[in-house]
């Protein structure tokens, strides 16, 4: 364990993860104005009033990007959240049950595997009307297969280990086991695979809020900016720009963020 | 009484159909389209199009027909290209709202009101070589109330008979007087067809107008060739070339990249700063779709007339305008767009006043009221619910913006149950007044007695008295702020310099290509 050392993708990708949840946390204390329509021209480009310019509807876009780092960090959440709970344990159970019950259970996986996740998340969305939330769940189902696999596989090798073997002499149960040697043992592999999909889940809500599907008119996202400012691209391209650069930022950051922990965690890896 | 409540029930199925866009492209067989012609082709936005010339134009639109049959398709896009330019109606509407003579050229009103004597056009054919006659007028009248499967048939349900009383006379009788009727022949209810061709309606059209049916490319465009035996004045293009398009960006591209010559209809209004260099004439037209903030009547809090009023007074419909819809409408303050012979402008009555406004709501106890604005997904509501959101928390309401997948969620939510306090949607049919609010189960639930007396006395009385009426009750839905009325929508269009006569104003249900001319 001496080999972990702190790597530039971890570090920059930490910074840019820092940055947009001090920009979430900030804007629970300040905006600039309110996330309304202001008695100002719109489509401002950026100056001295508002820092970032002002959208199609007149609100300022600086006190959207803030407000939107908010909603980008919860659908992370969520997404993350629902794939982990039910992938972790799914990947465990599939490591530990001898043969076919294991394998039914992975072949299943495969099955939601081949299942994209905005059309997932379409279906959803026509089902039980839009909305963050709902979307965010069924990006996060989507998910699951893949927060299965790595716990899964990570799991196979400690289960086989002598450790593991002399644990099960002592007595301990299938479910000690799990607690005790399993998940301690595949934490870091969940971490990094939660960094990653973090950043496919952002991308996510902003594909289905560019399509309408999303997060609902009236309520920031950067998605929503990206399609509300669609119309006038023209001639604001600030009003797509600016979205575009903060999403690009999150996912770039939680990447990075991602990789830099896995070379951190597993320096055998590092120079793949 | 009946008559006006079928009426209604018609005017009601169809006032969704233009924002809906609902003619999808249905290209169930392309290899059926209709070879009769050799004609060129406008090829849309491939950018292998022919060039254009003044023997041809080529207009961009979206919303391709599914069929060419109106009488059992429903869908805006079919005659849209079909009526005024293939089929003509006896009489017509021209571009300032008035009814004008077609191919009748005189008609005549019993003193009762319920008997209609037309005169037609001689010297008329079909673009078959079959001459018009009176017999075709009773035919396709008739087909109408036997034949057609569409719910707009139900305006007819008033004619009594319908006769060819002499060589180019149809006398048309009534059950009741009903000033709608004349109105609703310059629909695609009143197109004359041949009696004897109706076979293939869906496919090749035969009408009277000033241009044929000519070569349909499915997915694509459809071609209307110059009538060269037309009984008026003659077109003064040999093709046009309606090119149809999925999305509003691939069509204004195809305009930018000289693909199309006219954009039939601009869907978004930011859209026009891509043409206003000069290179391109921007026309503004009015339309019938009234955007409207439709209220719930029947419920809290929009049940009390004060918190109507309440809204009414909160909003700043100029600045609304300004910034939803770049500025590009009409603010209009009823339900009546300024082409209907009873427009007033009513944008007076309530004049944006936010102290007003909070005194109307604490007047009726209703600070804080909690109200859902439950808008289709459309890029009208869409635009403009934020800063009713925004107008309406200034003075005291509790406004959650809720947004529903149009058609189908908002059509059950808010159309059929009525499950909402606000909501933000165009109307678009003509002469809507009394189909949105004279009907107590139209999802705005107004439809008070005093207002259906004032619709039943206009559709029944006079000319001069239809106009006293609907002005009358223009002002009570005003006044009474059934609803508020955001603005009216514009109709734009895009063309090339030197291209005139093109349907400015948007008020039939035809792109009336009768006047269209080059230089």
């Amino acid at each position: 364990m001496s080999g972990r050392r702190i790597n530039a993708p971890l570090v920059v990708g930490g910074l840019l993860v820092l940055l947009v949840v001090i920009m979430a946390l900030v804007s629970y204390v300040w905006t600039p104005y309110e996330f309304k329509f202001l008695p100002v021209p719109k489509e401002q480009p950026p100056n001295a009033e508002h820092w970032l310019g002002t959208d199609r509807s007149a609100r300022d876009v600086l006190t959207q990007i803030l407000l939107g780092a908010r909603t980008t960090l919860f659908v992370g959440v969520v997404a993350v959240g629902v794939a982990a709970l039910i992938g972790v344990p799914v990947g465990i159970l599939a490591a530990m049950s001898p043969g076919r019950f294991g394998q039914l259970i992975m072949r299943g996986n495969d099955i939601l595997l081949a299942f994209p996740a905005l059309l997932l998340a379409i279906m959803f969305s026509t089902l039980y009307g839009g909305g963050t939330t709902i979307a965010m769940i069924a990006i996060g189902i989507a998910t699951i297969p893949a927060f299965a696999r790595i716990t899964r596989s990570g799991a196979l090798q400690v289960i086989n280990t002598e450790y593991v073997a002399a644990s099960r002499v002592a007595g301990h149960g299938p479910l000690a086991i799990a607690w005790k040697h399993v998940l301690p043992n595949v934490t870091g592999l969940v971490i990094v695979q939660a960094s990653v999909s973090f950043a496919i889940a952002i991308l996510a809500e902003a594909a289905l809020s560019y399509l309408g599907l999303g997060t609902p008119t009236g309520e920031p996202s950067w998605g929503r900016m990206l399609l509300e400012s669609q119309n006038v691209l023209h001639r604001s391209p600030h009003l797509a720009i600016i979205p575009g650069a903060a999403i690009a930022v999150a996912v770039l950051g939680f990447n990075l963020f991602g990789d830099g922990l896995r070379d951190y965690l597993d320096p055998k890896l590092e120079g793949r | 009484m009946t008559s006006r409540s079928r009426v209604l029930a018609a005017a009601l199925s169809a006032t969704f159909l233009l924002t809906a866009c609902n003619a999808g492209s249905t290209s169930d067989d392309p290899t059926d389209g209709d070879t009769q012609t050799g004609g060129e082709t406008g090829d849309n936005g491939g950018g292998t199009a022919a060039p254009a010339g003044d023997d041809m134009v080529r207009i961009g639109l979206v919303a391709e027909p599914a069929s060419m049959d109106f009488t059992t398709t429903d869908g805006a896009a079919i005659p849209q290209v079909l009526l005024y330019n293939v089929y003509e109606s006896l009489v017509k509407v021209d571009q300032s709202g008035e009814i004008v003579p077609a191919l009748a050229s005189e008609w005549e009103v019993s003193e009762d009101g319920t008997t209609y004597t037309f005169t037609l056009e001689s010297g008329v054919t079909f673009s078959n070589g079959e001459e018009f006659t009176a017999e075709d007028v009773v035919s396709s009248f008739e087909a109408v109330q036997n034949d057609w499967t569409v719910s707009l048939k139900s305006q007819f349900d008033i004619i009594d008979s319908v006769e060819a009383t002499a060589d180019g006379e149809v006398v048309v009788t009534l059950s009741s007087p009903s000033n709608s009727f004349l109105y609703s022949l310059t629909t695609r209810v009143g197109a004359i067809f041949d009696s004897n061709s109706v076979d293939e309606l869906a496919t090749r059209p035969i009408g009277t107008g000033p241009y044929t049916f000519g070569e349909w490319n499915r997915g694509t465009s459809i071609t209307l060739q110059r009538n060269a035996d037309y009984w008026g004045e003659e077109p003064y293009y040999d093709q046009v070339v309606m090119s149809y398009f999925d999305d509003a960006n691939a069509l204004n591209n195809a305009m930018l990249t000289d693909s199309i010559d006219v954009v039939g209809t601009v869907q978004a209004p930011e859209a026009l700063s891509e043409f206003e260099d000069g290179d391109y004439q921007i026309i503004e037209g009015t339309t019938n779709g009234e955007v409207v903030l439709g209220l719930n009547n029947e419920t809290a809090p929009f049940n009390d007339a004060r918190v109507r009023q309440a809204v009414r007074h909160a909003i700043d419909h100029q600045t609304l305008l300004d910034t939803c819809w770049d500025g590009r409408g009409t603010l209009i303050g009823s339900m009546v767009p300024p082409t209907d012979p009873w427009y007033e402008d009513r944008t007076g009555d309530f004049p944006y006043d936010t102290e007003a406004a909070r005194a109307l709501l604490s007047e009726a106890g209703a600070e804080g009221a909690e109200v859902r604005l439950r808008i289709p997904t459309l890029p009208y509501a869409t635009a403009c619910a934020p800063i009713v959101e925004s107008m309406l928390e200034e003075v005291g309401f509790e406004v959650t913006i809720d947004d529903l997948e149009f058609p189908a969620a908002w059509l059950e939510d808010v159309f059929t149950n009525a499950d909402y306090e606000m909501s933000i949607v165009s109307h678009v049919e003509p002469r809507d007044l009394g189909a949105v609010f004279g009907n107590p189960d139209y999802y705005v639930r107004y439809g008070t007695p005093e207002l259906r007396a004032l619709l039943d006395e206009a559709d029944a009385g006079t000319e001069e008295v239809q106009i006293e009426k609907m002005k009358e009750a223009a002002t009570l839905v005003s006044e009474d702020a059934a609803s508020d009325f955001l603005f009216l929508l514009p109709n734009l269009i895009v063309a090339d310099p030197g291209i005139t006569g093109l349907p400015e104003n948007a008020i039939t249900e035809s792109f009336d290509l009768s006047q269209l001319a080059g230089e």
